[in-house]
């Protein structure tokens, strides 16, 4: 914590003691890196958490260098899980629950013109899979007590997560009545809930992805869905003053390769001054719940595990 | 394949040029600088991205970009003594500006156009249809192709994870919108519709009773109510999507993989090159944007005692970091990146260290994506030490790149 920081002890703890996480923002800005070492710091914690991952490619489990879990759910680490959410699958589990009969279910569902009308209808695939994950985050009970104390969804890049996490309010402006108005009911009030729900944003310390966080928070504050931490990724702290790097410059052959690495570096780190100050400017980290979160970047030769424990300090520092 | 010639030699004479890859890769600044490249040579250009985050209009140094296509002023190249010969124009796509703009254009009477513009579910869902997005993208692409206003377009793909979810999105939409399941599941409804019933009859198939348990009757009336207003546009919709089809897989069109070193990233641009395959289509080259540029390469003192020595060759202080840069850090409220008083020998040993690392796993990515693709003319471009937001910076990024 740098001066002039307020320090805000309790954030972290309330920040993992939520119901759900969902992290997003734009592509390649590491959002399944950030949802994998929020899973490790909380389990570090002692909570039992369930990573849902919603994209064609498991990430997070290769994060953690265990095989992809598929539909059913694999251990990744001491009480870390992760689950692949597919369409066809949450349909399934979701029309088992709601028609209470998977007799009557395959009698209608697993009729090939009825998976072919599910497979088509407008946005089914959304509802199945945030209600399957909803579920997992309030409802998925084990002997009267929740079987995870935090889900974290690894959610897809900014429009088509808006698009997921809106589904209950345009089912809601459609539908008024049945257990499916029910159910968004109930799953767009655990969304809108500060203190069970936190949509975390990750960018990276350059133009489109800071513009694009930017117009994200302000989607979804306008969606009413409360807003965590912004996790601005991969960062350089400046290291060098100019008047070092011009001397180095000026040193003659035998500091090439040195003045270049500097050059390489300061580049970055300039950009990461400019854009986290883009940033505060743009109001983020203004309201408490929701800070700016720099995590620096990473070194390590192979992504694994070690990287992640790195990210998890760096995020639990911060927070 | 180490390329033989300038990627806009390779695509010279395709009407399309498609560039596919993964999120965050750097597609859209591509495809902006590919674009202005063949326009500064000659030709009509249209540069057609999906992306409403602006991504286009900030690297072409615009505010915004609209559902119109836009000319760029492409004189301030002359700074640089660059005269364009061909015409750049840029466009970005809005999905709902150009689902109601094909609502009008295909509807065969105005009331139809009225009925389905105001139809509650298209309103909601027309914009976050699965393969919507791909579909007016493609649509479009065959709409600007076919009007011969320009030689070639150039197409800043959506940032899909998936290869097939692009190609086979037109499809998907085509299924969604005129399906047989569709009409029997729904059968009962529709032609309540299509006899503008007020009273809406109870479902009478278990099948429809028991999907109406789920989403009660108003929901499937509802998307009756589409299909029924969507009735007798569907051959327009599958002739032009079929149109699409044939031109991309046609040797009119190329196919540019964009992918940035990373392993998961050239995981994906690996998967997206078996997709195309799979669906009969030739990756053109693949492009590597963000190379670390290895500072090794420059020569000189690498380990901290060699670099004292040089330091002190040179008449540099080996002196602790100064207070000013702790200063520039509180911005990033990022702890422990130079530990206070650190020597300058120590700094450079260290972001040497660090960048010759960069520089080594992007080495290695980018030999792994090579040696599984060889046929495959591969274009590397340095990541940029500062943001594209120019005419003259986007220039900048194929002189550093030398082929493209």
């Amino acid at each position: 914590m740098s001066e002039g920081e307020t320090p805000q002890p309790s954030l972290h703890t309330d920040l993992l003691s939520r119901r759900l996480l969902v992290v997003t923002g734009k592509g390649g800005t590491g959002k399944s890196t950030i949802a994998a070492a929020l899973a490790l710091a909380a389990a570090q914690r002692g909570k039992k958490v369930l990573v849902c991952e919603v994209s064609a490619r498991e990430r997070v489990s290769e994060l953690f260098g265990k095989p992809p879990s598929g539909t059913q759910i694999g251990q990744l680490a001491k009480n870390i899980y992760s689950v692949h959410v597919q369409p066809a699958e949450a349909m399934r589990e979701y029309g088992i629950m709601t028609l209470r009969s998977e007799t009557l279910y395959n009698l209608v569902f697993e009729r090939k013109v009825v998976r072919y009308f599910l497979r088509a209808a407008p946005s089914l695939a959304e509802i199945v899979m945030l209600g399957k994950i909803a579920w997992h985050a309030e409802k998925d009970m084990d002997r009267g007590h929740r079987r995870w104390d935090l889900v974290i969804l690894d959610a897809p890049a900014t429009g088509h997560a808006l698009a997921l996490l809106t589904v209950p309010r345009v089912i809601l402006s459609l539908v008024s009545e049945g257990p499916l108005a029910t159910d968004m009911n109930w799953i767009e009030s655990l969304l809108q809930d500060p203190k069970r729900t936190q949509v975390l944003v990750t960018a990276l310390p350059e133009e489109m992805p800071v513009n694009e966080a930017i117009e994200l928070r302000a989607a979804l504050v306008k969606e009413k869905l409360p807003l965590g931490p912004l996790v601005l990724n991969s960062v350089f702290a400046p290291r060098f003053t100019d008047i070092e790097r011009t001397a180095v410059a000026r040193g003659g052959p035998m500091l090439a390769a040195a003045a270049d690495a500097a050059d390489g570096h300061e580049a970055r780190a300039q950009m990461s001054v400019q854009y986290a100050q883009v940033l505060r400017d743009a109001g983020v980290g203004r309201d408490p719940a929701s800070p700016l979160v720099p995590v620096s970047h990473v070194f390590e030769r192979q992504f694994g595990v070690a990287a992640l424990e790195q990210i998890a300090r760096s995020l639990s520092g911060a927070l | 394949m180490s390329p033989s010639s300038p990627l806009r030699e390779l695509v010279q004479g395709r009407k399309v040029v498609a560039l596919v890859g993964s999120g965050g890769v750097g597609k859209t600044t591509s495809a902006a600088a590919l674009g202005l490249r063949l326009a500064v040579d000659g030709q009509k250009v249209l540069v057609l991205t999906i992306d409403p985050a602006r991504r286009l209009a900030n690297s072409l140094g615009l505010d915004a970009l609209g559902n119109k296509e836009t000319r760029i002023d492409l004189s301030p190249l002359r700074a640089r003594g660059i005269e364009a010969k061909g015409e750049l124009s840029a466009m970005m796509l809005d999905l709902k500006t150009a689902w109601d703009e094909l609502v009008r254009k295909d509807s065969r009477t105005p009331e139809q156009a009225e009925a389905i513009l105001k139809n509650r579910l298209y309103q909601t869902v027309s914009t976050v249809l699965a393969g919507s997005l791909e579909y007016m993208a493609m649509e479009q692409v065959q709409r600007i192709s076919a009007s011969g206003r320009y030689d070639v377009v150039v197409l800043d793909t959506p940032p899909t994870a998936n290869a097939l979810d692009f190609l086979g999105a037109p499809d998907r939409l085509m299924d969604m919108l005129d399906n047989d399941a569709m009409r029997f599941v729904l059968g009962p409804m529709l032609k309540a519709g299509k006899f503008g019933l007020k009273l809406f009859a109870l479902p009478s198939s278990i099948v429809l009773k028991t999907l109406a348990r789920f989403t009660g009757a108003d929901f499937l009336r509802d998307v009756a109510d589409f299909f029924v207003a969507f009735e007798g546009m569907y051959d327009g919709f599958k002739a032009r999507a079929a149109q699409v089809k044939a031109l991309l897989s046609s040797p009119q069109s190329a196919f540019v993989l964009v992918t940035s070193p990373s392993s998961l990233t050239i995981d994906e641009a690996l998967f997206f090159h078996r997709a195309l395959s799979d669906a009969r289509i030739a990756t053109a080259a693949v492009i590597v944007n963000r190379m670390q540029r290895d500072p090794r390469a420059q020569g000189g003192a690498e380990s901290q005692p060699a670099l004292i020595e040089a330091l002190g060759r040179a008449q540099i202080a080996d002196a602790p970091s100064d207070a000013s840069i702790a200063a520039q850090q509180s911005v990033l409220s990022a702890s422990g990146q130079a530990a206070a008083g650190e020597l300058l020998s120590a700094r450079l040993a260290r972001t040497l260290g660090e960048q010759a690392a960069l520089a080594d796993v992007d080495q290695r990515e980018v030999q792994r994506l090579a040696a599984q693709i060889p046929s495959v003319p591969l274009y590397v471009a340095p990541r940029m030490r500062r943001d594209i937001h120019d005419l003259l910076g986007l220039w900048q990024i194929h002189e550093s790149l030398g082929t493209l």
